[in-house]
C-alpha cells in the first residue's frame, strides 16, 4: 500500500528526494513570501513569509495523512500535541492561578502578577489546598489522599447538574412534548373544507405534533432495558430506533456540510493566504 | 464563471460517472481516490470563483430582525465561543454580527469563554471593527472583556453581576471607569445577547443560564454540527439561528442588501458556498452510487 | 404646599434624561411661578412591595396598576420610576431612586442589589424599607400611596424546583425498592444489547492476534454522567485484558480523567490477580487540545494497529476521526456516547453503538449485580412514570385543552 515500508529501518533514497524537494518549496515560498509582503519592515515581511509558510506546509502534513502515515504527518502530529500541551498548561495557570486564585488570595501577589486585587476570601484556600491534595498523587505513599478532592469535584458537580438536567432538559422537554394533536381544531367539517398542505396549515401543524409525541413515546419504549421488546412493545421500540436513526441522518447531513466548509477554508487558506492565486 | 462552471461540471460528472463505473463492476475503489476527489472539486470551485445566491430563511431573518429592531444604543454582547477549527464556518457571523450592530449604533460588549477564542476575538476586532468603524470609540461603543476560564460557571455569575467575575476588561481596565458600564451592572441590563460557537459551553449554555434564568433574548451562530439540536429552542429560547456556513452565507447576503454601506462587503460565507453545493451534490452522488453498489453486492451474495 | 410641589418638580427633573429635560426646563423658565403647573397625571394604583422569591434576599418586587392616564384619560404617561425610604414619612430629600424611569405600560420592577456594603448596589437583608411609584409625564408627575415595611429575605427553599424534588424522591424511592427486591434473589430481566455481549469477544480477538486493547473515554470531564459510565466499563475491559494477558492502551484528554482511570485500571488488575502486569504508562495523558488529541491518536492508531477499539464517554468532532481511523486499520470498534450530534458517526463507522443511555446501562450488563440491576428497574419505572405523565398531559389538553399541566413544567429556576 505505502511506498518506501521496506525501508523502515534506512530512508531510501526516494525518501530524500522528497525531504528536499519539500525543503527546497519550502524556502522558494519563504522568499517569495518575504519579497512580496504588505508590511512595513522587512523583518515582519521575513517572519510572516516564514509563519504562513510554515501554516501551509503543517497544514498540507496533516492532509499527507490521508495517503498514509508518514514523517510529515508525524512531525505535525507531534508539534502540534507538545505546543497545545504546553499552551494549555500556560493557559491554566494565568487564568486559573493568576486570574482566579491570586485576586482573592494574596494583596502581594496580586502585585507581583498585575491583576487588581479583589477580596479575601477563604473559599479559594480551600481550592488551592484541594489542588495541593490531588497533586499528592506523584508521591506513591500519600497517593490515596487524592481521592478526596477527586470525589468533592465529581460529587458536587453530579448534584449541581443533576436538578439543573432535571429541570431544564427533564422536565421542561416533558412539558414541550404537550402539543395539542389537532392544532386549531373546530370540527371535522372545519378540518376537512380547509384541508391544505401549507406549512402552517392545520393538517401539517397536526401531523408535526404526532410525529413529535409518538417520536418521543417510542424512542423512551426503546431504552426500557427491563421488559423484553415483543408484540406491541417491540413494535414500538423498532419505531423508536427507526426514529432515532431517521435522527442521526439529519444530523450526518448538517455534519458533513459543516466539514465541507472546514476544507473550504484551508483551501481557501491555501490558494488565498500562501498562495495568493484567488 | 460560466467556464469554470462547465470544466467543473464536467469534472464532476467525469469522475463520479467512473466511481459508478467501478463500484457496479463490483471493483474497490481507493479511498485515496474519493478525498481526492473532493479536494478537487472544491479547490475547481474556488479557483473558478463559483457562486449560488443565497436567499435568508425565517429563522436567519429572525436574527437579522432582532437586531434591526433594537432601539438605537441597545446593549448587544457577543460572546465567542469557538476556536480555529471552527473559524471558518463561524467567524464570517461574527464579522457580520459586528457590523450590523454597530451601523444600528448599538453597545457592543464582547467576551468569550474558551481560551482560544480571545486570539480570533482580537483578530476581528483590528480587522474588522477598527478599520470599518473608525467612529466607534472604547469604552463607549465597545468594550473588550476578553477570556475568563470558568465555562458556564461565568455566565452564572454575570448574571448577576459583570464586576464579580470581571474587575477589568481584557486591557486591564477597570470596568467602572469604562462608561459603557455606567448601566451595566449584569446581563440583566442586557438587551440581547449574541452567542457564536458550536462546542461547550456555547449556544446551548447560554440559553439555559443566561437566556431562561434572565429572560434575555439570545440569537445563536453555530457550526453546522450542533445545528440540529438547537432548532427545537427556536423561536421560544432562541430568537434566530444561523447554522453554519449557510446561516452565515444567508445572513451576508441579507447584511449586503439591507445596507448600501455593506454593498461591497467581503462575503467570505457566500463565496465558501460555491464550493461548498458543489462538494454536497458529489456527496449525495457517492451516497447513491455507495447504495447502488450495497445492492448489487448483496444480490450478487444472494446468488 | 406651591413649595413643595415646585420642589419635587426639580427633584424629578434632576433624574429626567437629558433630552426631556431640555424641552421641561424651558417650559418652567417662562411659566415658572405665574403660571398653573400642568395637570398631573393619575398616580399609580394598588402598590404592593413584597420579598422577590427564591433569591439570596437581596431583592424587593414592586408591582403596581397602570395610572389611569397611561393607556387610557390623557394617555400622557411616559413612564414609572420607583422610589425607596427607610421610614413612611421619610423627607423628599431622603427617598432614593430604586430605578430608571421604566417605560410606560411596566407594571412590574424587581429592587435588587448585591451584599457589598460599600458598594454602590448594596442592598440590605432583613430590614425595613418603604417604596412608592412615581408615574412620569413629560413635564409633570404624580406619586402613589406609600407602601411598607417590607423585607428582603433569604430563602432557604426554591419553590420553583418542587417538582424536581419530588421526582428525585420517586426515583429514590423507586430505587431503593427494586434494590431490596433484587437482594432477596429475585431475577430481574434485561433485554440483551449487542454491543455489551461484543465486548468479550472483541478483547479475544485482541488476544488472538496479540495486539493491543485501546479505550478512548472521550473528551467528558471526570463528573460527566457518560464519562463514569465509561469508567465502569473501562473497570470491566481492564480486568479482562489482564487476564488475557493483552496490552491496553488508554490516551486521555483530561488530566483528572487520567488520574481516575489510572485508578480505575489499576484496581482492576489487583482484582483479576495480576498486579504486576499493570503498567502505569499505559494510561497516559496526551493533550487537553481536542485536535491535537486527536492526530496523536490517530498516529497511535496507526503504529500501534489496536485489534479492539472502545469509544466511550462524551464525543464531539473528534468521533468520526477516530472511528474511521479505527474502521480504516481494521479495528473491531466498540463506541457508546450521549451526544446525539456524534452518535450517527459511530453508528456508520464501528460494529456496535451504544445509544445515550444504553452507554449508562452498559456497567450494569457487564457486572450484572442484584444492586445495580435494581438501578435499572428503577429508571424503567422512572421512564414509564415519564411515559404515563406525557400520556395524560396530552389527554388533558385533547380533552378540555387544560393547561395546567403544562404550566407546572414551566417553573422558572
Amino acid at each position: 500500500m505505502a511506498t518506501g515500508n521496506g525501508n523502515r529501518k534506512s530512508p531510501s533514497n526516494a525518501v530524500k528526494i522528497i525531504l528536499v524537494i519539500v525543503a527546497v518549496v519550502f524556502l522558494i515560498s519563504w522568499i517569495s513570501k518575504a519579497t512580496t509582503g504588505m508590511a512595513d519592515s522587512t523583518w515582519l515581511n521575513i517572519r510572516d513569509g516564514f509563519l504562513i509558510t510554515f501554516a501551509a506546509f503543517l497544514t498540507l502534513s496533516i492532509f499527507s495523512f490521508l495517503y498514509n502515515d508518514n514523517p510529515f504527518y508525524k512531525f505535525a502530529e507531534h508539534l502540534y500535541v507538545g505546543v497545545s500541551a504546553a499552551y494549555w498548561m500556560c493557559l491554566g495557570f494565568w487564568s486559573i492561578i493568576v486570574g482566579n486564585f491570586v485576586p482573592h488570595a494574596s494583596k502581594t501577589l496580586s502585585t507581583f502578577f498585575k491583576v487588581p486585587f479583589q477580596e479575601y476570601s477563604w473559599f479559594y484556600y480551600v481550592a488551592f489546598a484541594f489542588g495541593v491534595i490531588l497533586l499528592m498523587r506523584l508521591l506513591p505513599k500519600a497517593g490515596w489522599i487524592a481521592r478526596w478532592p477527586l470525589a468533592v469535584i465529581i460529587g458536587t458537580t453530579a448534584g449541581f447538574n443533576l436538578s439543573r438536567y432535571l429541570h431544564s432538559d427533564f422536565m421542561s422537554q416533558v412539558g414541550n412534548t404537550f402539543q395539542p394533536l389537532f392544532v386549531d381544531w373546530q370540527g371535522a367539517g372545519h378540518f376537512f373544507s380547509n384541508l391544505s398542505l401549507a406549512a402552517d396549515g392545520q393538517l401539517v401543524m397536526s401531523a408535526g405534533n404526532w410525529i413529535v409525541v409518538v417520536g418521543v413515546l417510542c424512542g423512551l419504549v426503546y431504552f426500557f432495558f427491563s421488559k423484553e421488546h415483543k408484540g406491541m412493545f417491540g413494535a414500538a421500540s423498532r419505531l423508536g430506533i427507526w426514529i432515532l436513526m431517521i435522527t442521526f441522518g439529519a444530523s450526518f447531513g448538517y455534519t458533513v456540510m459543516g466539514r465541507i466548509s472546514l476544507l473550504v477554508g484551508r483551501i481557501t487558506f491555501l490558494f488565498d493566504d500562501w498562495l495568493s492565486i484567488l | 464563471m460560466s467556464v469554470g462552471l462547465i470544466t467543473s461540471v464536467v469534472f464532476i460528472g467525469g469522475g463520479v460517472l467512473w466511481i459508478l463505473v467501478q463500484s457496479v463492476k463490483g471493483r474497490d475503489v481507493d479511498r485515496r481516490w474519493i478525498f481526492l476527489f473532493i479536494g478537487s472539486t472544491v479547490a475547481l470551485a474556488l479557483l473558478f470563483h463559483i457562486r449560488f445566491g443565497e436567499k435568508a430563511t425565517p429563522i436567519v431573518k429572525a436574527a437579522f430582525n432582532q437586531i434591526e429592531n433594537l432601539p438605537e444604543g441597545a446593549s448587544v454582547l457577543i460572546a465567542f465561543d469557538y476556536d480555529p477549527a471552527m473559524e471558518p464556518e463561524v467567524g464570517p457571523m461574527a464579522d457580520c454580527f459586528i457590523r450590523h450592530t454597530l451601523a444600528r449604533k448599538h453597545k457592543l460588549f464582547l467576551m468569550t469563554l474558551w481560551a482560544t477564542g480571545q486570539a480570533l476575538m482580537t483578530n476581528t476586532v483590528e480587522d474588522v471593527l477598527k478599520p470599518e468603524f473608525p467612529e466607534a470609540e472604547y469604552g463607549t461603543d465597545y468594550v473588550n472583556l476578553g477570556y475568563k476560564v470558568g465555562g458556564f460557571g461565568v455566565i452564572n455569575v454575570v448574571l448577576s453581576d459583570f464586576r464579580a467575575m470581571y474587575p477589568t476588561d481584557a486591557h486591564g481596565t477597570l470596568l467602572d471607569s469604562l462608561p459603557m458600564f455606567n448601566k451595566v451592572r449584569s446581563l440583566r441590563d442586557i438587551d440581547l445577547i449574541i452567542s457564536i460557537g458550536g462546542g461547550t459551553p456555547g449556544v446551548k449554555e447560554w440559553v439555559l443560564f443566561a437566556g431562561n434564568r434572565g429572560n434575555i433574548p439570545i440569537v445563536g451562530g453555530t457550526a453546522a454540527v450542533v445545528a440540529p439540536l438547537l432548532y427545537p429552542y427556536y423561536p421560544r429560547q432562541l430568537v434566530g439561528l444561523l447554522g453554519g456556513t449557510k446561516g452565515a452565507a444567508e445572513y451576508e447576503s441579507e447584511l449586503t442588501g439591507n445596507y448600501d454601506r455593506f454593498k461591497d462587503m467581503d462575503t467570505p460565507a457566500l463565496r465558501m458556498m460555491g464550493p461548498q453545493t458543489m462538494a454536497h451534490v458529489v456527496v449525495m452522488a457517492f451516497i447513491i452510487i455507495g447504495n447502488i453498489a450495497y445492492f448489487r453486492s448483496r444480490k450478487r451474495e444472494g446468488k | 404646599m406651591r413649595k413643595l410641589a415646585l420642589i419635587c418638580v426639580v427633584m424629578v427633573l434632576a433624574f429626567l434624561p437629558p433630552p426631556l429635560l431640555g424641552e421641561v426646563d424651558s417650559a418652567l423658565l417662562q411659566d415658572s411661578v405665574t403660571v398653573d403647573l400642568p395637570e398631573p397625571p393619575a398616580p399609580p394604583g394598588n402598590v404592593t412591595a413584597t420579598d422577590n422569591p427564591n433569591d439570596n434576599g437581596r431583592a424587593i418586587r414592586v408591582t403596581w396598576e397602570l395610572s389611569a392616564d397611561d393607556t387610557t384619560g390623557m394617555k400622557n404617561v411616559i413612564g414609572y420610576r420607583i422610589n425607596r425610604a427607610e421610614a413612611r414619612d421619610a423627607a423628599d430629600s431622603l427617598w432614593t431612586e430604586a430605578s430608571d424611569i421604566l417605560p410606560s405600560g411596566t407594571t412590574e420592577f424587581i429592587h435588587s442589589g448585591d451584599g457589598e456594603e460599600d458598594g454602590p448596589d448594596y442592598f440590605a437583608k432583613n430590614y425595613d424599607f418603604y417604596y412608592r411609584v412615581h408615574a412620569l409625564t413629560a413635564d409633570t408627575f404624580s406619586v402613589s400611596a406609600v407602601v411598607g415595611p417590607v423585607q428582603a429575605k433569604d430563602n432557604w427553599y426554591n419553590t420553583g424546583v418542587t417538582f424536581v424534588l419530588l421526582f428525585v424522591a420517586l426515583f429514590i424511592i423507586l430505587t431503593v425498592t427494586f434494590v431490596r427486591i433484587a437482594r432477596k434473589g429475585k431475577e430481574l430481566y434485561i433485554r440483551p444489547l449487542a454491543g455489551i455481549e461484543a465486548v468479550d469477544e472483541a478483547i479475544g480477538r485482541a488476544t488472538e492476534m496479540g495486539k493491543p486493547t485501546l479505550y478512548i473515554l472521550g473528551l467528558g470531564s471526570a463528573a460527566d454522567i457518560a464519562t463514569i459510565a465509561s469508567f465502569a466499563i473501562l473497570s470491566r475491559v481492564a480486568k479482562k485484558v489482564a487476564e488475557y494477558q493483552t496490552p491496553l492502551l488508554v490516551p486521555c484528554y483530561e488530566p483528572f480523567v487520567m488520574t481516575v482511570a489510572q485508578d480505575t485500571v489499576r484496581a482492576a488488575y489487583m482484582d483479576a490477580g495480576r498486579p504486576d502486569d499493570y503498567d502505569e504508562d499505559s494510561v497516559y495523558f496526551v493533550t487537553s487540545s481536542q485536535f491535537a488529541y486527536v492526530a496523536g491518536v490517530m498516529g497511535t492508531m496507526i503504529r500501534e494497529k489496536p485489534a479492539t477499539n472502545f469509544y466511550l464517554g462524551m464525543f464531539h468532532a473528534e468521533s468520526l476521526l477516530l472511528a474511521e481511523t479505527g474502521a480504516m486499520i481494521g479495528s473491531i470498534q466498540i463506541a457508546g456516547t450521549d451526544q446525539i450530534a456524534q452518535l450517527p458517526f459511530f453508528v456508520v463507522a464501528c460494529d456496535y453503538t451504544l445509544i445515550g443511555e444504553e452507554l449508562y446501562a452498559a456497567s450494569v450488563y457487564l457486572s450484572r449485580e442484584p444492586v445495580l440491576l435494581g438501578t435499572i428497574k428503577a429508571q424503567d419505572w422512572a421512564k414509564a412514570v415519564v411515559v404515563g405523565t406525557i400520556l395524560a398531559g396530552l389527554l388533558a389538553r385533547l380533552l378540555v385543552d387544560l393547561d395546567f399541566i403544562k404550566t407546572v413544567f414551566e417553573v422558572s429556576v
